[in-house]
């Protein structure tokens, strides 16, 4: 999923959220897929917030460095049973924000 | 080494936060109202609203997708009335310490609103009957260490840099300039703003979870809230490493690693929805 400011918007993007108004209430469904139309009615509504689309969130730091620091940020923690698990998660975690 | 600030000198600071000059004015006024015995939902409610900034920021955090019910709350009244007078203080203080946070050390406020939301994910996970009481603990867990750095600031920067060197926790290097350490002086401050004992308890043993007589499962909740957001790299508390987890408050949680990334992958939407309440 990955948030977007209403200008931003393209055709073909599909929401990952519904869109609201400030009432409340939901205008466009999860999974739409954006028209042009729908995009300028967005535009129009002048949202706070921004709108959830479907797709994979472009991570500013490489993986291979992001791993890295979780080493380092783990290193007193060796042959801990239970911080182990946590740093497995979080690896797994961290590999999963890049596939 | 310069000497040990003691006890006495650290909680009258914490005791007159309501005065001190390095302060903002909303965080001093906010805190008089809290210390108040039995402060009333109208008097909070017309006190935030005597400020516009402070009124538009709050509103913005409870319609956030970080809640349940985004665009639908439209005064801060209604606010209070479904979220509970606690709840509300907590968050008026978590953003109205922001700035504080931010001045104080560098990447604070992001740790303290990870901890908050991976707070509330394993609350909501534990069938806690009040989740947001656990996250308004996560919010403002790391309060004594604002106090520290702003009223203290060359002690703490050295403790700071002591951790830094050493790969000590930053628990540990605030002895070498404190007599008490940061949960033990947001203990004291989430007592003076009459917080539940709850609240006050996980503040007071975040680091020390099988201290916590009360509120066992509570305080397990931010302290190993704190240890995951810490572990997965989010702002800066002032840790180089990621603290050991105590092994009686894990066990009680009884999380799974699948629950763990589970955990993970929740915090993720927090902090995008987090970080868009934050951008004004």
């Amino acid at each position: 999923m990955i948030k977007v400011t209403p200008d931003k918007l393209q055709p073909g993007m599909r929401l990952a959220k519904p869109v609201m108004n400030r009432a409340g209430m939901a205008l466009l469904g999860e999974g739409t897929e954006l028209t042009e139309t729908w995009i300028a009615r967005i535009q129009d509504m002048e949202m706070e917030g921004a709108i959830y689309v479907e797709g994979k969130l472009e991570m500013e730091v490489p993986m291979d460095e992001m791993l890295a620091a979780l080493e380092t940020r783990f290193q007193s923690a060796q042959g801990n049973p239970k911080m182990e698990m946590i740093k497995r998660a979080a690896e797994k975690h961290i590999r999963t924000l890049y596939e | 080494m310069s000497e040990v600030i003691e006890s006495k000198v650290l909680r009258h600071r914490i005791e007159n936060i309501g005065s001190l000059p390095t302060v903002p004015d909303t965080l001093r006024k906010l805190s008089r109202i809290m210390e108040k015995p039995n402060v009333s939902l109208t008097e909070v409610a017309s006190f935030v609203q005597s400020d516009p900034a402070l009124t538009f920021r709050i509103l913005k955090m409870v319609n956030s997708a970080v809640y349940g019910f985004p665009g639908r709350i439209a005064s801060v009244s209604h606010a209070i009335m479904l979220l509970g007078l606690n709840v509300v203080k907590g968050l008026l203080l978590g953003v109205s310490v922001f700035e504080l946070m931010q001045k104080a050390m560098s990447g604070l406020y992001e740790h303290s609103m990870g901890c908050a939301a991976a707070a509330r994910i394993i609350a909501q996970k534990k069938g806690l009957r009040e989740p947001e009481e656990a996250y308004v603990a996560g919010l403002i867990h790391d309060i004594g260490k604002v106090v520290m750095a702003l009223e203290f600031t060359k002690a703490y920067e050295g403790a700071l840099a002591l951790a830094e060197t050493e790969h000590i926790a930053i628990m540990q290097a605030e002895k070498k300039f404190f007599a008490d350490n940061h949960a033990a002086l947001g203990g004291v401050l989430s007592e003076k703003w009459r917080f539940p004992k709850k609240l006050t308890e996980a503040i007071l043993y975040h680091h020390q979870p099988r201290s916590a007589v009360l509120f066992p499962l509570e305080t397990a909740i931010v302290h190993l809230a704190d240890i995951l957001t810490k572990a997965r790299g989010l702002g800066f508390s002032g840790d180089q490493i990621v603290p050991i987890v105590d092994d009686a408050a894990f066990d009680r949680l009884e999380l799974s690693e699948e629950d763990i990334i589970d955990v993970f992958r929740e915090l993720e939407g927090s902090i995008e929805a987090t970080q868009e309440v934050l951008q004004q």
